[in-house]
Parts: structure tokens; C-alpha cells; sequence
């Protein structure tokens, strides 16, 4: 008996809350929507004059109904107003099984708009289930008596129990819960996300494919940029070899370290050219070649002293800036030997890289060993492997120089 | 460098069919195929045939119908042509991606459809022209015309504009005519005395509609709500600066234009293919037999002006973002014609609809192609009915 009359009285506010809830969530959507006519659900098997006043009845009901609940279901208003009220959300969820049935039958692709646009999926039997279910609920809390605080701690761990287990019937009758859940965790798929442009060409700028063709692009700005699906194609304008070429990027479009492949074509005819050459990268031998430099200055610093060198730790140059000195060379020359020296007891092979830090002048680069390609996971339309160029290599030393 | 101001356009300003647009589709399928070469291309798609072949553009063939030659995105000369298989009459199909890799389909054995004006017409034959010069078909004894409704084709007056679906076995004879015939599909900006004042989106004219009694009660069972705001499709004839519409191209959608309801979420990949409803535009600033196919979904961030400004082009369908020169492969699910056509711009108003097409069966919802009236005439469409239920698929 205790049992019933816990399951009775869980039933007032489990009532109210889901007749408020779903007049929030139909007049979140009006409001969004900025339209009545736009409603999903029974108001579909109106004619459309009469579709927006039904909508505002129901919610206007909805809302009465639930707050009326709450009203009456303590002393205030026991009584007949209270079973008046119970009646009335028993009637409307009657009502409203019957009009699922109805729209299941006459409009089988909208969805019962009990919650709004969560409610879009077509009704289906979990529907109808539900909607029985709680005019049942409704019709069983009449001739309640009021609420009250359960004075026993058991009393209200029974409670809390009933309504945890009727939430989980509920949850499995509505299909909105699923749908809530989707948008909660959703996550665009790529051929729908918006990239901006800036963002793409900031990523290209950043990726190993650009930085080994960098150099034979001849324009800053793309020749053409467009987007296919999951992809953003840039086509720059180009040079190898003295031809017009360009050289096209497909940059995946993900913000974060997209993958990039990228090809070279012929400016006028779009064939495709085979990469001229494996653009060796020297960036890693200079580093080192630096890293041994700095570390034999250091080592001469301690050796003659503080006034040697200049505040940085480098030799003071003799001339300008970037720009030889009258010797025709940078920095000082009466420290160079030390340093070479310096250097090559650091990093033995790397001696013909010393020889002029600064100056245009190429090492040869076959005494080194072989640096590691930059090579993306899904690979190129690049040429890695192939034969070397002493041109391509030559260039790209030199800017780095 | 890359030209804002055209792309602004949709690489389709005033002089948008010029071969810069031309060359600037068929670049864009090259330089993809540099990355991502394909397997087993066809001839027309791979590197060296750029142009009108490789853009997939209709290059007016078939000797009855020459226009202009035409090398680019399908100008049909002055009644320039498009491809269409016989569509309900039971031929097969004119080109189908089903059985190879992808590609275009071959003009040359397709049904294509030609525009210009009536010079003459009798009950056995139909003289049709415009400043290029004219053209003679053959009327079969089963060939009908349309204006406003089925009639006889020697009912037609000179004089008057006309489409012309050519037999595709048959260059010289005349299978289907639709005189006078045009589209407005829009926006609803005002409903006066004079008619109904459409916007079909920011780059083109304002339409003036008006829907004459006797058609009133079958346009007004489709679209009730003919309030500023509210949608409309409809069919008509044109007349000097109007469109007296006659037949409902679809339903109304239930919601403002301004107010769409959320599309449904997608989780993982969009699926290759899409299924939905393919429409055909009647765009007095397109030339007539462009075969292209106006995409719901362009590239938010190319700026196209087409598109919403700053707004991200969501319609009732979630579609995978695309780009002028993208190709898209076309199928009519009720004819079984596959072809594949380039996209040559976006379509505004088309992803505002989200109804179905009950041409064969009913479509899913949303239209998924807003095709270029010589497309749609080469799938096999029939004009006047507004749509067929349509399958497309990207990316191959």
C-alpha cells in the first residue's frame, strides 16, 4: 500500500516537469524560429489557418497545466481545484495519444514536436507509449491527498527510488533523449565544417610541404584556391628549370596540423611535371654546424677571457651587418681558426661547413650523410628519393645561409 | 592571382561565361587530378584536354544544332543544345557513370534541348531562330507542346520563345515543346494589386508573378501562405516583364524563408550519394544551354555574393561544401540517365526548400541539384513538372 501510494505521489511532479519542459522547449523554438506556423507535431493535421492558434493553445495548456500541478499539490487548492488540474493533464496526454496515432497514420515523415526541434523523428510506437503512459500517471494521481515532506529518511530514499526508475522508462519511451545526447557530443564532419581561407593558407605556410617548394614559388598570393569536400586546393605560381609552372596544394581541412599534398603542374597546359628534384633540406646540418660554432666560442671565451668576444657570445663583425667585411668575409677572422678547429674536434665531417659561415659559399653536400626527408605520413606528389640536385640544394642553402 | 572580384561573383560575373570561367573550371579538375590522379579517367578528363571537353561543357555538337561553337561552360548557341536521353520514352540511357570512371557525358548522344524563337510552324514541321540564324525540325506525328497546358504544336504562333527537346536517335526532329515557359522560385517581398514581387537571391532581378483566377485555386492548394516572407515555386508562360504563373512547382514549406528549421546532424562522413529533389532555374542572366548544375552548398568562404553575406549556407540538407568546377554526377532516379556536370553556381534558394519531389515515388527531403534548363531537359526532365527525384554523387 505504502508502495502505490509512493508511485502516486512521485507522479505530480514528474507530470509537471515534463509539461513545463516541453513548453520551454516548443517556445524556444517559436522564439528561434520566429514562427507558430513552423511547429512540428499534431498541429500538422490543422489546415494552416488554424495551425497557430492550436499551437498556442496547447503550449498556453501545457504551461497551465504544469505550473497547476505545483500549485495544488501541497494544501492550497486540495481538493477539487487539485482534481481538476489532475484530470486535465490526464485528458490532454489521452488527447494527445490519440493525435499521435492519428499523425503516425496521416503524416508518417513529422515528428510529434513534443519537445521542440528535439522532437523531430517520426513518431513511432515509443512515442505513443510514452504519451499513454503519462495520461495513466495523471489519472492516477487524483483523490490524492496533499504532498508532504516525508518525515522518514526511508520514505524518501523510496521515493527518490520510484523516480529514478520512472525517468528510466521515460528516458527509453524518448527518442529526443538520443537526439540530445547526439548534440551534446557532435562534432561536424569535415565536408561540412567551415574553414576560413586565412586558415588554410596559415597551415600550408606552416607544413613540410611548403617549406620544400617554397622556394620555387614565385608569387605570395594564390594563383586560384578552392574547396572539394574535406579538401582546400591552392595553386601558386612557379618556376623550375626556367619554366612557368605551378605548383597546387590539397590542404586537409582540419585546423590543427592538417595533412598536405601537393603537385607541380605546367601553367599552361595543367600537366603534370615530375618534381625536378629532391629538395634537400640543410637546415639540420647548419643547426649543427651552428650548435658547434656557438659551442667553440664558448670554449675560446673561456680561454682569452671576457673581453673577447662581443656581449652576444659572437665574434663582433668587421663590417656591416649581412655584409662582408673588407676582408671580404664576416666576423673575425683571427678567431675563425680557433673556432674551425673548435668545431671539428665537436663534430668531426662537418669541417667544409665551417670554412665560411657566412659567406656564399656551397659545401659539398655529398660528404654529408643524408638528412631525413620531410616526408608526410600520406606521402606527396614530390619526388623524395630521386636523384639530388647540387641547383635545388644550392638555393636552398643559400637562403638559409 | 586569385581574383576576389570574380570569385565574389561565383566565377560568374557579367561576362561569366566567358572562356575565364571556362578555363577556370576545366584548370580546376586538372590541378585535382595532379594530386589525386583517378583510375581509369576517361579520355576527356585527363591532362592535356583542358577546355570545353575537360570542363565538361557542352560543345554544341550535332549537326543540326551548332550554334556558335561553343568551348566552355555550355553555351548553346542560339539555340545551342544540351545533352537529355529520352526520358520518358523508354531509351536508354545516354550516358552512365555506372559501368566506367567518371566523365562527361558524350553531347553527341544525347537528347539536347534548343532555345530560340518560333519563326514559323506547321503540323509536320517547326522553324525556330534568332539572330545566329534558323533552325528546321521535324514534328512527329507524337510530338506535343506545352504552354500553360498540352496542346497541339501547330497551336504555337511564331513569334513566341520556345524550348525544343530534340530526339536524341533523330537530331532533326522535334520530340517536346515548351513555349513560353518560366520559373520563378523565391522569396515572397510583397503581395500587391499587380502581383505577387519575388526575390530569387542578392545577384538577380526581383520577379513580378501574377497568378491569373484560373489558376488561382491549383497554385493557392500548394501555397497557401502567399505572405512577404513565405516561399514560392511556381510555372508559368512570360510575358513582357512577368511570369503569369500556372502550375505549383512543389509545396510550400510550412516556415519562413528566414527561419529554416535546423537540418538534422550528421555523424562521421556524408555519404557519397545524396538523394533528393533536382530542379531546374530560369535565370534571364544565364545564357541559354549552359549545362552546369547550381550546387546548394558552395564554399562559404570563397564570399560568394550568391550566398548570404557572411552566413553560412545552411539549408534543409546537410551537403558537403563544394567549389565552382567541381563535378558532381548526376543521376534521374525516374529515368535512369547519369551525367556528370560541372557546378557553375550556387543555388540560394534552392536549399531554402525542403520538399520532396513525387515524380517517380517521393524523394527524400531537400533539393540536392538546381540544374541549368538544358541539364535538366538532358536528364531526361519534363519542364513543366519542376523536378525529378534525383540521386548525386561527389567526389569521384
Amino acid at each position: 500500500m505504502m508502495l502505490i501510494t509512493a508511485v502516486r505521489v512521485v507522479q505530480i511532479p514528474l507530470l509537471s516537469a515534463m509539461l513545463l519542459g516541453g513548453c520551454t522547449a516548443k517556445l524556444t523554438r517559436t522564439l528561434r524560429l520566429g514562427s507558430v506556423d513552423a511547429g512540428l507535431g499534431p498541429t500538422a493535421l490543422f489546415p494552416m489557418r488554424l495551425r497557430r492558434p492550436a499551437a498556442m493553445t496547447v503550449c498556453t495548456i501545457e504551461f497551465g497545466l504544469g505550473a497547476g500541478l505545483i500549485v495544488t499539490a501541497g494544501h492550497v487548492g486540495a481538493g477539487w481545484p487539485a482534481n481538476s488540474v489532475r484530470l486535465g493533464t490526464g485528458v490532454l496526454f489521452l488527447v494527445a495519444t490519440c493525435a499521435l496515432l492519428e499523425l503516425r497514420d496521416t503524416r508518417p515523415d513529422v515528428g510529434c514536436g513534443c519537445f521542440g526541434e528535439f522532437s523531430s523523428a517520426p513518431v513511432s510506437a515509443r512515442t505513443i507509449a510514452r504519451a499513454a503512459l503519462l495520461a495513466v500517471a495523471a489519472f492516477a494521481t487524483i483523490d490524492m491527498p496533499p504532498l508532504r515532506v516525508p518525515d522518514r529518511g526511508s520514505a524518501l530514499a523510496l521515493l527518490l527510488g520510484i523516480l529514478a526508475a520512472e525517468l528510466a522508462v521515460l528516458g527509453a519511451l524518448s527518442p529526443e533523449l538520443g537526439e540530445a545526447l547526439v548534440r551534446l557530443g557532435y562534432s561536424e564532419p569535415c565536408e561540412l565544417r567551415v574553414l576560413a581561407e586565412d586558415r588554410t593558407l596559415s597551415s600550408l605556410r606552416r607544413s613540410a610541404q611548403w617549406r620544400k617548394h617554397a622556394g620555387e614559388i614565385t608569387a605570395a598570393a594564390p594563383v586560384d584556391m578552392w574547396r572539394e569536400l574535406c579538401w582546400r586546393y591552392v595553386a601558386f605560381a612557379s618556376r623550375v628549370d626556367g619554366r612557368e609552372t605551378e605548383i597546387v596544394f590539397a590542404v586537409y581541412l582540419r585546423p590543427r596540423r592538417p595533412p598536405v599534398h601537393s603537385a607541380l603542374t605546367d601553367a599552361a597546359t595543367s600537366e603534370v611535371i615530375p618534381w625536378p628534384a629532391p629538395l634537400v633540406r640543410p637546415a639540420w646540418p647548419l643547426r649543427l654546424a651552428r650548435q658547434a660554432r656557438q659551442a667553440g666560442l664558448a670554449r675560446l671565451a673561456r680561454l682569452s677571457g671576457p673581453h673577447s668576444l662581443t656581449s652576444a657570445g659572437l665574434p663582433a663583425p668587421s663590417g656591416q651587418p649581412g655584409r662582408p667585411g673588407p676582408s671580404g668575409q664576416h666576423g673575425s677572422t683571427a678567431i675563425r681558426p680557433a673556432v674551425k678547429r673548435a668545431a671539428a674536434e665537436l663534430t668531426p665531417g662537418l669541417e667544409p661547413l665551417l670554412a665560411a659561415p657566412t659567406e656564399p659559399v656551397f659545401p659539398d653536400l655529398s660528404m654529408l650523410p643524408a638528412p631525413p626527408m620531410p616526408t608526410h605520413p600520406l606521402g606527396s606528389g614530390g619526388s623524395a628519393g630521386s636523384a639530388r640536385s647540387g641547383r635545388t640544394g644550392d638555393m636552398q642553402l643559400s637562403k638559409d645561409i | 592571382m586569385l581574383d576576389r572580384e570574380r570569385r565574389a561573383c561565383c566565377d560568374r560575373c557579367p561576362d561569366g561565361t566567358s572562356s575565364a570561367s571556362e578555363e577556370r573550371i576545366a584548370r580546376r579538375r586538372l590541378l585535382k587530378a595532379a594530386i589525386f590522379p583517378a583510375h581509369g579517367e576517361p579520355e576527356a578528363d585527363r591532362p592535356g584536354r583542358a577546355g570545353a571537353a575537360a570542363a565538361g561543357l557542352a560543345t554544341g555538337p550535332g549537326p543540326a544544332t551548332e550554334g556558335p561553337a561553343t568551348e566552355g561552360p555550355a553555351v548553346a548557341g542560339p539555340a545551342v543544345a544540351g545533352p537529355a536521353a529520352g526520358p520518358a520514352g523508354g531509351q536508354p540511357p545516354a550516358a552512365d557513370w555506372s559501368g566506367g570512371g567518371p566523365g562527361f557525358p558524350d553531347a553527341g548522344l544525347q537528347p539536347r534541348a534548343v532555345t530560340g524563337t518560333i519563326v514559323d510552324v506547321c503540323p509536320q514541321v517547326i522553324v525556330i531562330g534568332d539572330a545566329q540564324g534558323e533552325q528546321r525540325f521535324t514534328l512527329m506525328a507524337d510530338a506535343t507542346a506545352w504552354r500553360g497546358g498540352q496542346l497541339e504544336p501547330s497551336a504555337l504562333r511564331p513569334g513566341e520563345q520556345a524550348v525544343i527537346r530534340l530526339n536524341p536517335a533523330q537530331r532533326n526532329v522535334a520530340d517536346r515543346i515548351w513555349a513560353g515557359i518560366g520559373r520563378v522560385t523565391g522569396t515572397i517581398i510583397e503581395h500587391g494589386r499587380d502581383g505577387l514581387v519575388i526575390d530569387e537571391g542578392r545577384t538577380r532581378r526581383r520577379q513580378l508573378v501574377v497568378i491569373p483566377a484560373q489558376a488561382a485555386g491549383r497554385i493557392q492548394v500548394r501555397f497557401p501562405n502567399l505572405e512577404p516572407g513565405y516561399l514560392l515555386d511556381v510555372i508559368g508562360i512570360r510575358r513582357a516583364g512577368l511570369l503569369e504563373a500556372r502550375v505549383p512547382a512543389t509545396s510550400q514549406p510550412a516556415y519562413r524563408s528566414d527561419r529554416l528549421p535546423a537540418p538534422p546532424l550528421l555523424s562521421g562522413h556524408v555519404p557519397d550519394a545524396i538523394s533528393g529533389s533536382a530542379t531546374w532555374h530560369d535565370c534571364a542572366d544565364e545564357p541559354h544551354g549552359v549545362l552546369g548544375v547550381g550546387y546548394p552548398a558552395l564554399d562559404p568562404a570563397t564570399g560568394c555574393a550568391e550566398n548570404a553575406a557572411g552566413a553560412e549556407p545552411r539549408g534543409s540538407v546537410r551537403m558537403p561544401y563544394l567549389a565552382v568546377g567541381s563535378v558532381l554526377r548526376i543521376r534521374n532516379d525516374c529515368t535512369g540517365i547519369c551525367v556528370g556536370l560541372p557546378v557553375t553556381g550556387c543555388a540560394p534558394i534552392a536549399r531554402l526548400f525542403n520538399d520532396r519531389c513525387v515524380t517517380c515515388g517521393t524523394s527524400p527531403r531537400g533539393r540536392v541539384a538546381d540544374l541549368t534548363l538544358a541539364s535538366f531537359v538532358a536528364l531526361g526532365g519534363e519542364l513543366e513538372r519542376g523536378c525529378f527525384n534525383a540521386t548525386i554523387t561527389i567526389g569521384h
